[in-house]
């Protein structure tokens, strides 16, 4: 296995909530509640989970895009996270972000040509001279031709301003890129292309990724790891074929039992969740997914599990899984 | 290398928003016409001294009150000054107030904006009490009470300069109404441009491309001014073109109330205070300057209108 690239610890993100005339402090969004991972160079890993898990959060505040609200994620010896914007300037050039929406990313005032020579020119890692063939290098590794430069955004459809947003995240050569839902706002024929196109890119520039999506199909064919995440915390870390043969936590279950199958035919043996994600403004005590848990026991009301390695590679954050072979789940009332 | 083939671009209308915006424009009659008008003005009161067939100044006795003639297009006033003449320089009045004003409210009011909403804050705050309480109190009446309050005190400064340096320079009372009404003009007339440029900043500035901005590592300073103020500008232009026609009813209505620009210098606004007078007996006094201001004002709105409707088409963001 190759070395650790960043060293995430008890990331936290709280957003206050200020309500009244005179903005008292009224309540806390707990976004991101103690994630601890170690991001390998090289590989894939996906977070999924339900909308407002902090699947999102989690890949601002490992870039510092929004400042954590405590926890450490070090980087070449440095903590990251405790950074301000201009301590973190020189980091940014390896650190870089593939956002959601291809519509809204990109300045509708700004040429392709400009928005990707812009982060060469400001850190200085080309001179004026050669940006022309860098830019031209740039688009081709996003199977865009040289003439798109003189383009504006609002030009190009979903799956070409998406290339130029990867393209202008490789325009510093970073070595970690975090993808944000980098595929869901596309057409399904352009998010497989896109998707080969950053599986080619990952290949030719040796990129790590940290991978935010919620489509299981697109996670079980590209990632090395997958992290489920259920309200700001880590329920389920796995290798992506572990997870999708033995899926050990609850809640991983139940999502992976929700993935369509393509055999209708095929046995339907739904774990259904009852009720709704609970609202992290006061999330549950204990195990916060104890209010919707079949196997929910009195010690999950009380007390939160922590992240356990119970085989190799799968780490299980919940009481009911001794090991990979040795849970509570079967014998649980239906 | 890469996945699939290289894509090239079709070729449809290339261009940027700013060159769409034109070609919308150019289709709107109303606003070309107002823009025709507009230019039209422009260059005649930047070429005035040389297309008047008469100096603004002189006086002639013998051709006081004169009605229209082939000689004097709009007629001749009491003093026998030439109408045209004098509407003619009335425009580069009114064009160089107007355009003075809207430049120093515009610079006032995009700076302050600009850094209320990126940076917020107490600036942001104190910024807002200021502009509402300059917009709750009645322009006219503000400029009254700025011109009062201000009249004397620069008067003795300019005294005093004189009698120091003996240069005529400071002798210029003109000077004195110039910057007063025209400084206390710009001082009122800024606070709603810096409510607009607070409040597009405001939304542009959680805009994903200002994140991606950020992600990259560049400057506050470089996002504000190439990522946040070039997509603020539209609403600005439009705010713009109707802030000229704006500034020129306003020097107009000074100039008319007397506390505007002074006889003998020419305004829109000092022309028909006089023509008032005698409006019975010798109507074109009145017309002739009243007229030109109401083609102006419409034509301010044509073109404003139209730029709204350019720069905002329904359905685009």
């Amino acid at each position: 296995m190759s070395a650790t690239l960043l060293s995430i610890r008890d990331l936290r993100k709280e957003f206050p909530v200020r309500l009244g005339a005179f903005g008292e402090r009224a309540a806390t969004v707990h976004a991101l509640d103690g994630f601890s991972v170690d991001i390998v160079e090289g590989e894939t890993l996906s977070l999924v989970g339900e909308s407002g898990c902090g699947k999102s959060t989690t890949g601002y505040c490992v870039l510092n895009i929004q400042r954590p609200t405590s926890g450490s994620v070090i980087y070449a010896g440095t903590d990251i996270a405790k950074l301000d914007d201009d301590g973190m300037r020189p980091f940014r050039r390896d650190l870089q972000i593939v956002f959601q929406d291809p519509y809204s990313t990109l300045n509708p005032r700004m040429t392709i040509g400009d928005a990707l020579a812009e982060p060469i020119l400001f850190h200085g890692l080309a001179p004026k001279a050669e940006i022309r063939d860098r830019l031209r290098q740039l688009l081709a590794d996003v199977g865009l031709s040289e003439r798109f430069a003189n383009r504006y955004p609002h030009e190009l459809s979903g799956g070409q301003r998406q290339r130029v947003a990867i393209a202008r995240a490789l325009a510093c050569r970073p070595r970690f890129i975090v993808c944000d839902e980098a595929i869901s706002a596309l057409d399904v024929s352009v998010q497989a292309q896109i998707l080969n196109l950053l599986l080619d890119l990952q290949e030719k520039y040796g990129l790590t990724y940290l991978f935010i999506a919620h489509d299981l199909a697109v996670v079980r064919h590209i990632s090395d790891r997958v992290g489920v995440m259920y309200l700001g915390r880590m329920a389920e870390l796995a290798r992506a074929e572990a997870l999708f043969a033995r899926p050990l936590h609850p809640y991983t279950r139940a999502l992976l039992s929700a993935v369509p199958s393509t055999d209708p035919r095929a046995a339907r043996n739904r774990q259904r969740l009852q009720g709704e994600v609970p609202s992290p403004l006061s999330p549950p005590s204990g195990c916060r997914f104890h209010t919707r848990c079949p196997l929910a026991r009195d010690r999950c009301r009380s007390e939160a599990p922590a992240l356990r390695e119970v085989a190799e590679g799968q780490s299980v954050a919940c009481h009911a899984v001794a090991s990979a072979t040795e849970t509570n789940w079967e014998n649980s009332p239906a | 290398m890469t996945a699939g083939p290289i894509i090239t671009p079709g070729d449809d209308r290339p261009g940027s928003l700013w060159r769409d915006a034109w070609r919308r424009l150019r289709r709107n009659r109303l606003a070309v016409a107002g823009l025709v008008i507009l230019a039209l003005l422009v260059l005649v009161a930047a070429f005035g001294p040389w297309l008047t067939p008469y100096d603004f100044l002189s006086q002639n006795l013998d051709a006081r009150n004169l009605p229209p003639s082939m000689a004097h297009p709009f007629g001749t006033d009491d003093l026998g000054r030439d109408v045209l003449s004098r509407v003619i320089y009335g425009a580069r009045t009114a064009f160089l107030v107007a355009v003075l004003v809207t430049a120093v409210a515009l610079l006032i009011g995009v700076v302050l904006g600009a850094i209320a909403g990126f940076y917020g804050g107490a600036f942001d705050k104190g910024l807002m009490w200021v502009t509402d309480m300059t917009m709750s109190v009645p322009q006219l009446l503000l400029v009254v009470v700025i011109n009062a309050s201000l009249k004397q005190p620069i008067t003795l400064w300019m005294e005093a300069r004189y009698l120091e340096t003996l240069n005529p320079i400071y002798r210029n009372s003109a000077i004195i109404d110039f910057v007063l009404v025209f400084g206390s003009m710009a001082l009122i007339s800024w606070p709603p441009y810096a409510r607009l440029v607070r409040a597009q900043v405001l939304s542009i500035r959680n805009r994903p491309y200002v994140t991606a901005a950020r992600a990259l590592g560049l400057t506050n300073r470089i996002i504000l001014t190439r990522y946040v103020l070039p997509n603020a500008a539209g609403p600005l232009i439009v705010a713009v073109s109707a802030g000229l026609g704006t500034a020129m009813v306003l020097e107009s209505a000074f100039s008319f109330l007397g506390i505007g620009v002074n006889p003998p210098t020419p305004s829109w606004g000092n022309m028909i205070s006089d023509g008032l007078r005698v409006w019975t007996n010798y109507p074109h006094l009145l017309l002739a300057p009243a007229a030109v201001l109401a083609v102006v004002t419409v034509a301010f709105n044509f073109l404003g209108d139209g730029l709204n409707d350019a720069l905002n088409p329904k359905g685009q963001k």
